[in-house]
C-alpha cells in the first residue's frame, strides 16, 4: 500500500513539471556527424554546414555576412490567405559570400530553412538545411559558389511552403524570380474566389433550352395568325360586298341552298375535268 | 438453254451479295487495350527488414509481407527516440524528440513517463506552383485523395527523397496506432503543423476532463478545450487505469476532420513487469513487438483500421490554396448529409496495395490477436474466408467469456472496436486449413474503389506455405497484374481481357466500327401517330378559311353597325 501511494505521489510530481510548456532552446552544443551534418538530442539539426571549403571558381571569400531569419505563424499576418511565413522573403549576396544564418523558430512546432541547388560535390544532395523542432535558435554557415543564381529557401514540412513559408536568395544578379513568394510574386495556379465555374450555366440548363428549341421547330407554329390569315382576311373583305349584293333580299334558307348549288356545280365541273383527262390519256396510250 | 447465262449471272450476283452482306453485318472485333505501365507487384522489398531480429535489445518479430515495417523505426517506437543510439535513429525518419521514455517510477523495468509527439500532415495536398499533389500517398495505383493525418514527429523533408514527391514513410494514412501501458503517465503533445485548428479527443481512453493545470483535456472545443492553433502545441495528460482497444481523433469540425483522416487507434496494453510496448504502429497492421500480455496468449497481433472517403470532400483542399476558401468550401458548402463514400481503405490503402502491407501471415495451430476499428461513416460487415473468429472484446471491454460468440461476419458500428481471436487449428470450424483466405467488408461497395471491383478494403490471411519469397501470396487464380496499373484505376481496362483464346469478353473496337444498315423486319401493323414527337401540321388552309370568315364577319359588322349600336344601347340604358 505504501509502495502504491508513493508511486502515485511520484507520478503526480512528474506530471506537474513545466516540461509541457515549451521553452526557448538555444542549440549551441551540436554533435558533428561528418559531411557537415550536425545534430543534438533536443531537436536541432544542420545539414550541409561549410565554414571553410572554397567552392570551385572562388579565389577567396568575397564577403562574410550574417543574417537572422525568423520563422513562424505570426509573420504571415501581413500576407492574407497565408498561414506560415519567414520574417523576410528576399536576400541578395555577392558570389563567394560566406553566410552565417541565425535561424529562429518563434512557433511551438517544427520549422525548417532549407535551400536546394547548391553544388553537390560540396553540399550533400546539393542542400543546406537547418531545422528546429520547437521554439529556439540555431546557427549555420555556408559558402556560396560563383555565378548569378536564385536559390529557393523554404520549409519542407507538408503545406508550409504552399501556405507561405517561402523565400528567395539571390547570388549576384540572381536568375530571375521564383513564383509564389509572399508579397513578391504571384501564384502560378491562382485560387478562384468568385466561383466562376459555379456561376457559369450548367450543362443541364443548356440541354433543357436546346430541347425546348427543338420541340418548337418540330411542332411548327401552332398560332391562328400567319401570313395566310391576312390573305384570307383580305379576300373576305373584298368579296364580302359582292356576296352581300348577291344575297340581298334572300332568306337564310335560300342562301344555303344557293351555296349548295354552287358547290354541286363546282364538283361536277371537277368530275368532268378528270374524266376528260383520263379519256384523253387512254386515247394517247391506245393510239401507240 | 437460251436463258442459262442469265440465270448464272443472277445466281452469282446473289452469292456475291450474300457474302458482302455478311462482312457488313459483323459486330466490332475485340481489341486488346494496352495496360500501360505495370508496377512491380511488390515495390519496396527490403529483405533484411523482413526477418526476425533484435536491435539494441528490442526483439522484433518476423514480418514476411512485401512492405515490412522498418525494424529501426520499431526499435525507436519501443525504446523511445531518447534511448536509441544516434546510429540506429539515423535509419529512421523520427525526430530526436519524437518519443521520450523515462522514469521507471515503480521499478518494474519499464519506463513510466511516456511523451508522445504528434504533428498534423496533409497528404496529396495542393501546390500553387504546379499541377500535382505533394507529398503524395497513393491508396491504389494513381489514386490520390487529399488526407489529413496525425503523424509521429519526424525530421527532415516531408518527401521520401529529392527526386520524387512521395511522402516519407512516417507521413501516411491512417493516423498511427498509439500503444501505451496501463498505468503509465502519458503526455500526448499535439504540435499543430497544419493550417487549421485541431485538438485530440481520447475516445474511450481513461482521461481526466481537465489536466493538472486545470486546462481542458477532453479535446472538445464546445465544452473544455481551446483550439490548438497553427504553430502552437498542447499537451494532453493521461494515466489510463483500464486496458483495451480505444481511439483518438480531432474534435474540431469533427464531421469532416475525422473523415479527412485525423483519427487513429489507441491501445492500452495490460500492465506487466518489464513491459516495453511499441508506442506507434505506423500504418497499423502487424505489431512487430507485441506486449507481454499479448504474448502470453497469442503468437501475433494485428491492428486493422477501416476507413472510407468521399472523393468530393477529399478533393476540396486540392483545388484551393487559401485556407479561408478551403474552410468555407469544406464547412459551409460541402454537405455531409448528401455524401457518398467512394474509397474504402484498410490501414490506409485499398486493394491491391493491401496485399503489400495488411496481410495477416500465419501458420497452422496459432492464435492471432486482431484489433478492428471502424472510422467510416457506416456500419461495416467484416468477413473472414476460411475462418471463424471469436469476438473477445467490444469497444475495449472484455465480453463475458462464457457468452463470447464465434462467427464469420463481424459487424462494426462507426467508431466501434472489436477484438478478435483467430485460431488457425484446422478443425473445420476455427479454420478450414491452409490457403490464401481473403478477408473483407461484406457490404459489396466496401470491396470497390470508386465503385469499381476489385478494390476497397480486401486483404488476405495467408499461410506461410502460400507466400512467395518477396512476400506476395502465391495465388493460383487469375493474375492480379492489371490491378497494379493506373489504367485499371482510371477505368480504361475492360473487365475481362484475354480470359480466353479469342478475347471473347474483351473491349469492342467501337472506334473502327461502322454499323451496317439495320435489317428491316416484316412490316408490322403500325398505328400512325404513335410517335411521341409532334409532327408539323399544315395549318395554311385552316388559317385561310379563318381569315376569310373573319373578313366576312368584319364586313357584316361594319355594314350592320347601326343595328348593333341600337342593340347595345338598349342593353345599356333601355332607351
Amino acid at each position: 500500500m505504501l509502495k502504491k501511494l508513493s508511486i502515485v505521489a511520484m507520478s503526480l510530481a512528474f506530471s506537474v513539471p513545466a516540461l509541457a510548456e515549451k521553452e526557448f532552446e538555444n542549440h549551441t552544443n551540436m554533435m558533428d556527424h561528418g559531411d557537415g551534418h550536425l545534430m543534438d538530442m533536443t531537436g536541432g539539426m544542420i545539414m550541409g554546414q561549410n565554414t571553410d571549403v572554397l567552392p570551385g571558381g572562388c579565389d577567396k571569400i568575397a564577403a562574410t555576412k550574417e543574417i537572422t531569419v525568423h520563422a513562424g505563424h505570426k509573420y504571415a499576418k501581413k500576407f492574407p490567405g497565408r498561414m506560415y511565413s519567414f520574417d523576410v522573403q528576399e536576400y541578395q549576396f555577392e558570389p563567394c559570400t560566406k553566410l552565417t544564418i541565425n535561424f529562429v523558430n518563434d512557433d511551438s512546432v517544427r520549422h525548417q530553412w532549407m535551400m536546394h541547388g547548391l553544388p553537390k560535390y560540396l553540399y550533400p544532395k546539393g542542400m543546406f538545411h537547418m531545422e528546429l523542432t520547437g521554439p529556439g535558435k540555431i546557427s549555420g554557415t555556408l559558402i556560396f559558389p560563383p555565378g548569378d543564381k536564385t536559390y529557393l529557401v523554404h520549409c519542407d514540412i507538408a503545406q508550409h511552403m504552399e501556405k507561405g513559408m517561402k523565400g528567395q536568395l539571390k547570388i549576384g544578379k540572381g536568375s530571375g524570380d521564383l513564383p509564389s513568394i509572399p508579397g513578391v510574386t504571384s501564384y502560378v495556379i491562382q485560387d478562384d474566389y468568385w466561383d466562376k465555374s459555379e456561376e457559369a450555366q450548367g450543362l443541364s440548363d443548356v440541354i433543357v433550352e436546346e430541347v425546348a428549341d427543338l420541340t418548337e421547330a418540330v411542332a411548327g407554329n401552332d398560332s391562328f395568325f400567319s401570313g395566310l390569315t391576312i390573305i384570307g382576311l383580305a379576300i373576305g373583305l373584298i368579296i364580302a360586298p359582292l356576296l352581300a349584293r348577291k344575297f340581298k333580299d334572300m332568306s337564310v334558307g335560300e342562301i344555303i341552298s344557293y351555296i349548295f348549288e354552287l358547290a354541286q356545280s363546282g364538283i361536277s365541273l371537277v368530275v368532268k375535268l378528270i374524266s376528260w383527262l383520263v379519256s384523253s390519256v387512254m386515247g394517247l396510250i391506245s393510239k401507240k | 438453254m437460251q436463258k442459262k447465262p442469265l440465270r448464272m449471272l443472277l445466281s452469282s450476283t446473289i452469292i456475291f451479295l450474300s457474302l458482302s452482306t455478311q462482312a457488313v453485318a459483323a459486330l466490332p472485333k475485340s481489341v486488346e487495350v494496352d495496360r500501360g505501365e505495370v508496377e512491380a507487384v511488390c515495390n519496396e522489398n527490403n529483405p533484411d527488414w523482413r526477418v526476425a531480429q533484435t536491435i539494441e535489445g528490442v526483439d522484433i518479430q518476423e514480418s514476411l509481407r512485401c512492405s515490412p515495417d522498418n525494424p529501426y523505426s520499431v526499435a525507436a517506437e519501443v525504446k523511445g527516440t531518447n534511448n536509441l543510439s544516434m546510429e540506429a535513429l539515423m535509419n529512421t525518419h523520427y525526430a530526436m524528440d519524437g518519443i521520450i521514455k523515462k522514469n521507471d517510477m515503480d521499478g518494474d523495468g519499464d519506463p513510466d513517463l511516456i511523451i508522445i509527439k504528434l504533428e498534423v500532415a496533409e497528404l496529396n495536398g495542393h501546390s500553387p506552383d504546379f499541377n500535382g499533389f505533394v507529398p503524395t500517398f497513393d491508396i491504389a495505383p494513381g489514386i490520390q485523395p487529399a488526407m489529413w493525418v496525425f503523424a509521429p514527429k519526424s525530421r527532415g523533408m516531408a518527401t521520401n527523397s529529392f527526386v520524387g514527391v512521395d511522402a516519407n514513410p512516417l507521413l501516411r494514412a491512417p493516423s498511427p496506432v498509439i500503444r501505451v501501458e496501463q498505468g503509465d503517465t502519458i503526455w500526448i503533445q499535439l504540435e499543430n503543423t497544419h493550417y487549421f485548428p485541431h485538438t485530440i479527443h481520447l475516445h474511450g481512453v481513461d482521461h481526466p476532463w481537465v489536466d493538472s493545470s486545470g486546462e481542458g483535456n477532453d479535446g472538445v472545443p464546445q465544452t473544455s478545450d481551446k483550439f490548438v492553433l497553427p504553430g502552437q502545441s498542447k499537451t494532453y495528460e493521461i494515466r489510463p487505469r483500464v486496458a483495451g482497444t480505444f481511439a483518438y481523433h480531432c474534435h474540431v469540425q469533427t464531421h469532416v476532420h475525422l473523415a479527412m483522416g485525423l483519427v487513429g487507434m489507441f491501445v492500452v496494453e495490460e500492465n506487466r513487469p518489464n513491459n516495453w510496448v511499441q508506442t506507434f504502429n505506423v500504418g497499423a497492421g502487424q505489431v512487430r513487438h507485441p506486449s507481454k500480455a499479448i504474448l502470453e496468449e497469442f503468437d501475433s497481433e494485428y491492428d486493422l483500421h477501416y476507413h472510407a472517403m468521399d472523393k468530393e470532400l477529399h478533393s476540396i483542399v486540392q483545388k484551393y490554396n487559401d485556407p479561408r476558401l478551403i474552410a468555407k468550401k469544406m464547412n459551409r458548402e460541402y454537405d455531409m448529409t448528401e455524401a457518398t463514400e467512394d474509397y474504402h481503405t484498410l490501414n490506409g490503402r485499398s486493394f491491391p496495395y493491401t496485399l503489400r502491407e495488411s496481410m495477416i501471415v500465419t501458420e497452422p495451430d496459432e492464435n492471432i490477436k486482431i484489433r478492428m476499428f471502424n472510422s467510416t461513416g457506416e456500419t461495416l460487415a467484416m468477413h473472414t474466408h476460411g475462418h471463424k473468429g471469436t469476438i473477445t472484446h467490444y469497444d475495449g471491454v472484455l465480453h463475458n467469456p462464457s457468452a463470447q460468440i464465434t462467427r464469420d461476419i463481424y459487424d462494426l458500428a462507426p467508431a466501434q472496436r472489436n477484438d478478435l481471436k483467430i485460431n488457425t487449428k484446422d478443425d473445420g470450424f476455427h479454420s478450414y486449413g491452409e490457403g490464401i483466405w481473403i478477408f473483407h467488408d461484406h457490404r459489396e461497395k466496401g470491396i470497390t474503389t470508386d465503385g469499381m471491383n476489385p478494390g476497397g478494403n480486401v486483404s488476405a490471411l495467408v499461410y506461410k506455405k502460400y507466400l512467395d519469397e518477396i512476400g506476395m501470396p502465391k495465388g493460383i487464380g487469375e493474375s492480379p497484374m492489371q490491378l497494379f496499373t493506373k489504367k485499371f484505376q482510371q477505368r480504361k481496362l475492360p473487365v475481362w481481357q484475354n480470359i480466353d483464346e479469342w478475347n471473347s469478353l474483351g473491349e469492342p473496337d467501337s472506334l473502327n466500327y461502322v454499323a451496317p444498315e439495320a435489317s428491316k423486319p416484316a412490316p408490322a401493323d403500325v398505328t400512325p401517330g404513335s410517335a411521341t414527337v409532334k409532327v408539323e401540321e399544315d395549318n395554311s388552309m385552316r388559317n385561310l378559311f379563318f381569315g376569310l370568315f373573319f373578313g366576312l364577319f368584319v364586313y357584316l359588322a361594319f355594314v350592320k353597325r347601326e343595328k348593333w349600336i341600337a342593340v347595345i344601347s338598349s342593353f345599356k340604358g333601355g332607351k
